[in-house]
């Protein structure tokens, strides 16, 4: 199955941030808990850990560009080899944890 | 600066750090002065770097003590350094008001131009649910000052310009920031830039009334003229960013198209930025109908409902221009 990573939220009078870190390479299996990429907020980094294993696939957003709450920032899936789809939106949300710190 | 200037997405904090940055680089003389802005950076980052590249000499924390801040700021200037004195929240620029406005903002007058005072107070206004004592906004008190020069921007672009030309004034200047502008990000010009003062923004052209705003208070003017837009009614948004001195100019330009000016700030209204910009426009456009929204006349409060009840909001501002332009439409603001 096919999912996305999308900016986790709420997060208090954020609206967007900016990607600070990857800490996960194109074609690399994610581990659960394992720390994914940390994000930038106004005053704060947030780290985002995987919420189930999954291969991530492609990266959306590159470190040091924008994206809003919500939004996809990568796509990964269950299986090393299933077809990626042309729209990110399609694809279910991949369950993360996340801590403003 | 022109549209086509290539530009990088910036935090609000990052402008402001940009500014200080450049221009402690290109100035050996220019010091810091403020609470938590060396090793924590500012208190909201806006300081972050400066104390490692620059040094405790020049970058300088300080006690809780704001008058002895900006009277140092304001006598080390004097003495010639150049200075910025960070007061957190503009609330307490009231117990530095005597170092700032009777010594800074009249030492060229009283010294025949021999000596100045090249200081910045830099100062963050508005409220954010911090009640009473650190919510407000003065900048029309400093405006009745002659010597002091006020600003406001309401994007990371305008801060780092605005806060460069302040740092390069001869005289003493009150850079007026907002607790509702930090989480925000903008385009900051890639070359360095910087903004004059005087000058104002059309943020948004319009045929029917003429929305003149500043600082924080930008940003819901202009959801309040998306909204009249879809009422059939287009507005103008003059953003002022510098209040003294005032670009009475293009305000009034605007007025006299539109014929209708409705002033907007979240300070209090008596003897506030809107008395002030709807008396000089009208000088220069008779006719004119203005309107003023503002604070209610109550301190802000720490309850979150009653500090939202007491400042102007988009649908306030639609609402007093609509009962400008239809009087007989009745509604109450």
């Amino acid at each position: 199955m096919i999912r996305q990573l999308r900016v986790p939220g709420p997060i208090a009078d954020v609206e967007e941030v900016r990607v600070l870190q990857w800490h996960a390479a194109e074609g690399e299996r994610v581990e659960a808990d394992a720390l994914v990429v940390e994000l930038e907020t106004h005053k704060a980094v947030v780290e985002v850990r995987a919420g189930r294993a999954a291969w991530l696939r492609r990266r959306l957003c590159a470190e040091g560009e924008w994206q809003v709450l919500g939004a996809p920032l990568a796509l990964l899936s269950d299986d090393a080899a299933e077809t990626l789809p042309e729209d990110a939106a399609t694809a279910a949300e991949w369950p993360v944890a996340f801590e403003v710190i | 600066m022109p549209p086509e200037a290539p530009a990088t997405r910036r935090f609000f904090r990052e402008a402001i750090a940009r500014a200080l940055r450049e221009e402690m680089r290109r100035d050996p003389s220019l010091l810091l002065l403020g609470q938590d802005i060396g090793a924590f950076g500012g208190p909201y980052r806006d300081f972050e770097g400066l104390l490692a590249e620059f040094g405790p000499a020049r970058v300088r924390d300080t006690p809780v003590a704001e008058a002895a801040m900006v009277g140092l700021g304001v006598g080390a200037a004097a003495a010639g350094a150049r200075t910025l004195v960070a007061i957190t929240y503009m609330d307490f620029l009231m117990p530095a008001l005597d170092p700032l406005v009777n010594y800074a903002a009249k030492l060229r007058f009283k010294t025949a131009g021999q000596l100045a005072a090249p200081v910045v107070v830099k100062t963050t206004a508005g409220a954010k649910g911090q009640g009473v004592a650190h919510s407000q906004c003065l900048e029309a008190w400093l405006m009745n000052v002659p010597g002091l020069a006020v600003v406001a921007p309401s994007s990371p672009g305008d801060a780092y310009g605005l806060l460069k030309t302040a740092l390069r004034a001869p005289g003493p200047v009150v850079f007026v920031d907002h607790k509702r502008l930090f989480p925000m990000a903008g385009p900051v010009p890639d070359a360095e830039a910087a903004i004059p003062f005087g000058l104002a923004a059309i943020r948004r052209a319009g045929r029917d009334v003429t929305l003149a705003t500043h600082g924080w208070m930008t940003h819901p003017t202009l959801a309040a003229a998306a909204s009249l837009a879809e009422a059939g009614i287009s507005a103008e948004v003059v953003e002022l960013r510098s209040l003294a001195p005032l670009d009475i100019e293009t305000l009034a330009a605007s007025a006299a198209r539109t014929g209708a000016l409705v002033a907007v700030e979240e300070g209090q209204l008596p003897c506030g930025v809107g008395a002030e910009i709807a008396f000089r426009v009208r000088e220069c456009v008779p006719a004119l109908a203005v309107a003023r929204v503002g604070a209610r006349p109550v301190p802000v409060s720490s309850n979150p409902v009653l500090e939202a009840a007491s400042l102007p909001d988009a649908p306030r501002i639609a609402a007093a221009a609509r009962r400008l332009l239809r009087p007989s439409a009745g509604e109450t603001a």
